[in-house]
């Protein structure tokens, strides 16, 4: 196979994840394109390209999921590939197909790969066919027009409790627990709205639901010539309504005896539907040490730094090296010897003192953490609103260490560091959860996180000590007496702060 | 300079003098010697003491106080009483008066889960609103009876509409 020729990318993304393959191009000194809807003019994806080109307004059905948008910003540029990041369209058959019609390389696997395992019951028999065991459920999606009755019996045979889960989704939409045959019918409902307007697609299928499992994904690269190489798995236990928010390689739960059967098992997956590019297959892990096949995501995860900081590999430059048809080169031994511990907390505008309600507003400062084994990936900056229409991740944060108490130990003095103003975050909930003796213990499994916060009836996360009380106490009062434009000059720095001040006023 | 600061429900008197560079505070009555320089529009370096400690201002929209950080910790203040009551879903008063659940942010409203006259319970969810690709359900902050309920599914919200009201 020929090389492909890969100078300009354009990223059919937005936020924090758009530039980090901007970064990657930069490195690779290939120019990134960005595309932007109405809102996100400033967004630093669009500061960060050397081009960028709107394709319509926020909502993101009018834009950043308008594949004939895209695909017509990508001839104006004169881009030669496209990178769809996560989420969006990076899971779309129809998107990859269109960038190769259009003479566009898709940095991705094909469509075909994409739609085989884009549907998640195809996926399961895919996996059985790998000889890789799944989750008992329903071979094929519900019909749309199954009686009552049909779904009762589907149900009845493969057990309570179970999961309704969207055939197409992804994130946890779609999908209900049912603990109960009464809230059946009910569930099913109400996955297949949720679906419908989340994926456009609303089959659903059932599936048992372990009691309490963790999950465990791996990671792995498939070039053109044949060859997959698995990576060290990820844990992503800890959940709060099917949404990961804090991931972490490689896994307590996880022996090198496992370590040698998942990612096996998972290569041997993607072999069976001819993988290329960057992929996922996530498995979960019962309590006796079994593990099922879950689903498979085709496309770059979101957690895939600890993945990085552990190999010390680029995996979006490995993803474009494999568009342009290179061959993996990377050491299979070495993709799955951790060096380290590395963990990754999904820092959320909302605020987890009120149900985890969504924060949006503008971002008044915003300081990130730094320093030894501080990863800060980030879509965000002070003067940019958080945008109601698209997820409200800020940034993820990454602590790296030597081993998983020196990590945990790290991500706490991180997340100390974390400055933001204006809009709130999950920076508190993180605190408190890193002070957890399970987490610290490694104790959990994926509902360990919904189970724990139900029973803290809205407490807040981080309780003030009453010295901390005093101190915001003479802070609001010399919030007033030192109104900015009459704060003495003794206490104006010397350097430029005030010119950057004026700055992000003269944004509002 | 005299200030009433609500911190946690209660009101301390905040008596602030100026002296040169630095500042004398007393929180009812007790002393505190202070270093305060400011940073930016929202952020303040203060020495309490020897004590340093950075802190972030910025106010909240949807409660009318202040969003003060004292390192990352977060404290809800109210500034010569601006501090409001009852309008912040679960932070909503615990005590008498009606409850008001309002749109913390703009949305749309997938599903109303309650009727004018229903009893609820607390934390019982009311209004389910989408935003940010998210549902999202508002629910009681103490138990009552739904006096009013203005949301009505598929209507869209802006942040700060009254929802339901609790009696």
């Amino acid at each position: 196979m020929g090389r492909v020729i890969v100078n300009k990318i354009l990223i059919a993304n937005r936020g924090e994840i758009a530039v980090r393959i901007s970064r990657a191009c930069r490195e690779m000194g290939i120019a990134p394109v960005a595309v932007y809807s109405e809102c996100d003019r400033t967004a630093l994806h669009v500061r960060y390209a050397d081009e960028a080109y709107a394709i319509g307004p926020s909502a993101p059905r009018e834009s950043y999921l308008r594949i004939d948008r895209l695909i017509d910003a990508a001839r104006r540029s004169g881009a030669d590939a496209v990178h769809p990041g996560y989420g969006f369209l990076a899971e779309n058959a129809e998107f990859a197909a269109a960038c190769r019609d259009a003479g566009l390389t898709f940095i991705g696997p094909t469509p075909e790969a994409i739609r085989l395992m884009g549907s998640k019951t195809a996926a399961r028999t895919a996996a059985q066919r790998a000889g890789v065991p799944v989750v008992p459920g329903t071979e094929d999606p519900l019909a749309a027009d199954a009686t009552d009755a049909t779904i009762a019996r589907e149900a009845e045979r493969i057990g309570y409790p179970l999961l309704v889960k969207a055939v197409a989704g992804g994130g946890g939409k779609g999908m209900r627990t049912v603990l109960d045959p009464a809230d059946l019918l009910g569930a099913v409902r109400a996955a297949r709205s949720e679906a419908g307007s989340a994926f456009g697609d609303a089959a659903v299928y059932i599936e048992r639901r372990l009691t309490r499992p963790r999950h465990i994904e791996v990671q792995l690269l498939g070039d053109q010539h044949g060859t997959v190489i698995p990576f060290v798995e990820r844990e992503c236990s800890i959940q709060r309504r099917h949404q990961k928010v804090v991931e972490e390689t490689p896994s307590l739960a996880v022996s090198p005896t496992l370590r040698a059967a998942m990612t096996s098992a998972a290569a041997a997956v993607a072999r069976t539907v001819n993988y290329t590019n960057a992929g996922t297959i996530e498995f979960l892990l019962d309590e006796d040490g079994s593990f099922y096949f879950l689903e498979m995501n085709t496309r770059l995860q979101v957690e895939h730094p600890v993945t990085e900081m552990v190999t010390g590999l680029d995996l979006v430059r490995w993803q474009i090296a494999i568009a342009r048809g290179e061959r993996l080169t990377i050491d299979p031994a070495a993709a799955l010897t951790p060096i380290g511990h590395a963990i990754e907390c999904r820092i959320y505008a909302e605020d987890p003192d009120n149900n985890f309600l969504p924060s949006p507003g503008r971002i008044l400062q915003l300081r990130a953490p730094a320093g030894p084994g501080i990863r800060d990936d980030s879509g965000a900056t002070a003067g940019l609103d958080v945008p109601i229409f698209y997820d409200p991740m800020i940034s993820k944060l990454i602590a790296w260490a030597e081993d998983r108490p020196r990590a945990a130990s790290r991500m706490r003095r991180a997340l100390g560091e974390y400055l933001v103003a204006g809009i709130k975050t999950t920076v508190p909930f993180f605190t408190w959860l890193f002070e957890q003796p399970e987490f610290i213990e490694g104790r959990f499994h994926t509902t360990y996180l919904d189970e724990v916060l139900k029973t803290r009836n809205g407490r807040p996360f981080v309780e003030p000590a009453a010295e901390v009380e005093d101190v915001a106490t003479i802070a609001a009062a010399l919030h007033a007496v030192l109104a900015p434009q009459t704060a003495s000059a003794a206490a104006a720095p010397a350097n430029g702060a005030w010119k950057s001040a004026a700055r992000v006023e003269g944004l509002r | 300079m005299q200030y009433d600061v609500d911190v946690d429900g209660r009101t301390r008197q905040v008596v602030v003098h100026r002296e040169g560079d630095r500042f004398h505070v007393t929180i009812d009555g007790r002393p505190f010697d202070v270093s305060a320089a400011r940073i930016d529009g929202q952020i303040l370096s203060l020495l309490v003491g020897t004590h340093s400690f950075e802190v972030s201002i910025a106010p909240d929209a949807a409660s009318g106080e202040l969003m003060v950080r004292v390192g990352s910790t977060p404290v809800r203040v109210g500034l010569n009483g601006r501090r409001r009551f009852g309008q912040h879903g679960e932070h909503a008063d615990a005590g008498s008066g009606p409850q008001q659940v309002t749109a913390p942010m703009p949305g749309k409203i997938v599903r109303v889960l309650v009727t004018k006259g229903d009893a609820v319970a607390a934390r019982q969810p009311l209004v389910v609103v989408e935003a940010m690709k998210m549902e999202n359900e508002l629910r009681a902050g103490r138990e009552g009876t739904i006096a009013e309920m203005y949301a009505q599914e598929g209507q869209s919200v802006e942040a700060g509409a009254l929802l339901v009201v609790i009696q």
